[in-house]
């Protein structure tokens, strides 16, 4: 609701001591037909919290500007300084030993070699997805400091340390025959 | 009046700004409300959320990254004919002939590699954020829609230098298809285009990386981004004890 007249016995907005009266409502001089207290019955019903809103420009922009500016500068240095790999021309009848997906699916891979490729390459893939879309239907803890959403957080920090872990494993620490290596010693991973 | 007022206030500034003022506050939110490229934004956001401990940027980095690979992506796009006889050939012909063609491959490479972490992150972020909650949810699923395509972006991508790293990276990611219940085989043929990966593989992949996947990711974002700004004045933390 918008603003409220000045203490001068006409009857305001706001507060339960507003009655009917056959004098008209005056609001800033202007005329009102009528009142009705609470929400609109269409239109926008979320509740805004309009204290503290700075303009997006430009405050938001700005910082967005330096974000991209640095991580333009990222990929100019590794641009620079590292060249995408280029192997041999594709052969189907040389199988490289070991045979290594692209990183973000090594620890799908790493999975397989302990799982039958059922579970490993189509439930967990599939189970990952439908848990992720999932999450926030069976999270209804209004909640949002992690401290009063230790459930939530606990389970979604072990799975992201298992893929993490999964991942590292299946890029930096399988080497031929999908055999253990150290990094540090014989290097296999593939960008 | 100065100079850039007078333009503002001219005949054609007029046409081309729409709100020529930028004295008020309220003259300023005309103007990015009128503006076409700001419309992506809200006016106004809290102030706490627009700190870099917040969200860290990630979102805006992911954005800008994919920017990054379609600009270098068209210009890849020049050199490149996605055909098991020419690929390869084509890969090397941009290293050592075409103009900053080694530099505009590594950009295009490292920024994949690099949105597929900021895309991840970014999901971490708005985890711990909470950032999903009602009435957030479905902004979520469709960040969860936009990582899938992500990734089918990088894993189409990787095939097309047509080398031993990019072919056997697909065929081993492309062996699960086939386990998949009852219809492995028939996905397994459709995704490939024959019983192997090969030349039906290559423009498969080549189509699904620089026409279909990517104009499916700018439609998801636009979404993304709209719900992203109608939901950014809502106090979602007013149920913290």
């Amino acid at each position: 609701m918008t603003e409220q007249t000045p203490d001068n016995g006409e009857p305001t907005l706001s507060g339960e001591s507003y009655t009917l009266t056959s004098e008209p409502l005056l609001i800033d001089g202007r005329r009102v037909l009528g009142v009705v207290p609470g929400k609109p019955a269409t239109g926008d019903t979320k509740d805004l919290v309009e204290e503290d809103a700075v303009m997006v420009w430009p405050h938001l922009l700005i910082r967005h500007g330096v974000a991209a500016l640095a991580i333009m500068l990222v990929v100019l240095l590794l641009s620079v300084f590292f060249d995408a790999p280029l192997r041999e021309i594709a052969n189907p009848n040389l199988t490289p030993n070991p045979e290594k997906a692209p990183w973000y699916f090594a620890a799908l891979q790493e999975l397989l070699a302990h799982f039958h490729p059922l579970i490993a390459g189509v439930l967990v893939p599939t189970a990952i997805l439908f848990g992720l879309v999932a999450l926030p239907y069976l999270d209804r803890n209004p909640y949002l400091k992690p401290k009063h959403r230790k459930v939530a957080v606990t389970a979604f920090t072990t799975f992201l340390g298992i893929w993490i872990i999964l991942t590292l494993v299946g890029f930096a620490f399988r080497g031929p025959s999908w055999g253990w290596v150290w990094p540090w010693i014989e290097w296999y991973g593939e960008l | 009046m100065g100079v850039k007022d007078r333009v503002r206030h001219s005949m054609i500034g007029r046409s081309f700004f729409r709100a020529p003022d930028r004295k008020t506050t309220r003259d300023v939110a005309a103007g990015h409300w009128a503006n076409f490229f700001l419309h992506i934004y809200p006016v106004k956001m809290r102030r706490e959320q627009i700190r870099f401990r917040y969200s860290w940027y990630l979102g805006a980095i992911s954005t800008v990254l994919y920017g990054s690979l379609i600009l270098s992506g068209i210009y890849l796009m020049f050199f490149y004919v996605p055909s098991p006889a020419n690929a390869y050939g084509d890969i090397v012909a941009l290293e050592t002939e075409v103009a900053f063609g080694q530099y505009i491959r590594n950009v295009h490479r490292w920024s994949a590699h690099l949105m597929v972490l900021a895309v991840s992150f970014h999901m971490a972020r708005v985890f711990y954020r909470g950032a999903y909650k009602s009435p957030r949810e479905f902004n979520w699923v469709i960040g969860v829609v936009l990582l899938v395509l992500t990734l089918l972006l990088s894993f189409t991508g990787y095939l097309l230098p047509w080398d031993q790293l990019a072919y056997w990276a697909v065929v081993v990611g492309t062996a699960m298809a086939a386990w998949v219940p009852l219809i492995g085989d028939q996905v397994s043929t459709i995704l490939l285009g024959g019983p192997t990966v090969g030349a039906a593989t290559l423009l498969r992949f080549y189509v699904l990386h620089v026409a279909v996947l990517p104009a499916l990711l700018v439609l998801v974002l636009s979404v993304h981004l709209w719900r992203w700004r109608k939901d950014s004045m809502l106090d979602v933390e007013r149920s913290e004890p």
